[in-house]
């Protein structure tokens, strides 16, 4: 008992290592909270289509630069 | 004698399950793994991190044209992540001036971490330059590849964006708005370092 007590509070205390965010506005705090939420477990699921959607728009906007964007990149290791 | 040469052996592999199972949780569960980090006392897992990294600079030297020595771009790494995690710590100072909870291990710790997305980048696109060097060309197939490369390259870069944004969230204890600040101010230096870092041809790409 003594064990899972110790446990508890140990894992209490990591929970609560910090205070919850207050972005001043109730509008923007209910925002943050909810896409945080989605980004705490698997992120990927949220980042990898928008990546994608994000690197059509910049060739769509930009067009052939993105090759050179890219070539620059593949250079940069 | 031999007793302590077993520990640290023994030492050294328990930190490098925990390196490897930390990366895997990264992936999945960021939020609960960083918090994890944070807390962190094994400075093995550090020092495997480090070593990683200096294994990546090592690869880089073998297929770059004209490159400085491993040792060399390992040590100018070095000096970025120290200047990075003071930079934050000191600011974090003085923005919350009682704030005791802030420490610069769990720092430490967070953001060497949070490494993990860039040397994933740095290896891939060493490993994708020897399978498909540039230039790129403007044909469906180059323009196909360059779009998933941003792609794949924005991805990692987010999820870098998210465990920075953790690694200073618990370990300076700061808010969001504070670290929004904090960022914008390290952006001010930052940038005009990389231009130098550029142009001194050590990294094209800022390493950190």
């Amino acid at each position: 008992m003594k064990t899972a007590n110790f446990y508890l509070k140990k894992k209490m205390e990591e929970v609560f290592i910090i205070e919850p965010n207050d972005l001043s506005i109730s509008f923007l705090t209910n925002f943050y909270k909810k896409l945080t939420a989605y980004l705490k477990t698997t992120p990927f699921i949220i980042i990898i289509p928008l990546s994608f959607l994000v690197g059509l728009v910049i060739y769509l906007i930009f067009g052939y630069l993105i090759v050179r964007l890219t070539t620059l990149l593949q250079h940069g290791f | 004698m031999v007793f302590k040469k077993e520990q640290i052996l023994v030492n050294f592999i328990a930190s490098l399950i925990l390196v490897f199972r930390n990366f895997f949780f990264l992936i999945f569960y960021p939020y609960k793994t960083m918090r994890k980090i944070s807390l962190e006392k094994d400075y093995w897992q550090i020092l495997i991190i480090f070593f990683l990294v200096f294994l990546y600079f090592k690869l880089s030297y073998f297929l770059k044209d004209n490159p400085y020595p491993a040792s060399f771009t390992f040590f100018a790494f070095l000096v970025n992540f120290f200047l990075t995690a003071g930079f934050f710590y000191f600011l974090s100072k003085l923005i919350k001036k009682k704030n005791r909870a802030a420490s610069f291990k769990s720092l430490f710790f967070s953001l060497s971490y949070s490494l993990f997305p860039t040397l994933i980048w740095f290896e891939s696109v060493s490993l994708l330059y020897l399978i498909l060097p540039p230039p790129r060309t403007t044909s469906i197939l180059g323009i196909s590849f360059s779009i998933f490369f941003i792609a794949y390259s924005l991805s990692l870069f987010f999820w870098k964006l998210i465990l920075v944004f953790l690694a200073l969230r618990f370990s300076l204890r700061l808010s969001f708005y504070q670290i929004l600040y904090l960022w914008l101010l390290y952006l001010i230096w930052f940038i005009p370092y990389s231009i130098l870092l550029y142009h001194s041809k050590a990294f094209r790409v800022p390493f950190i």
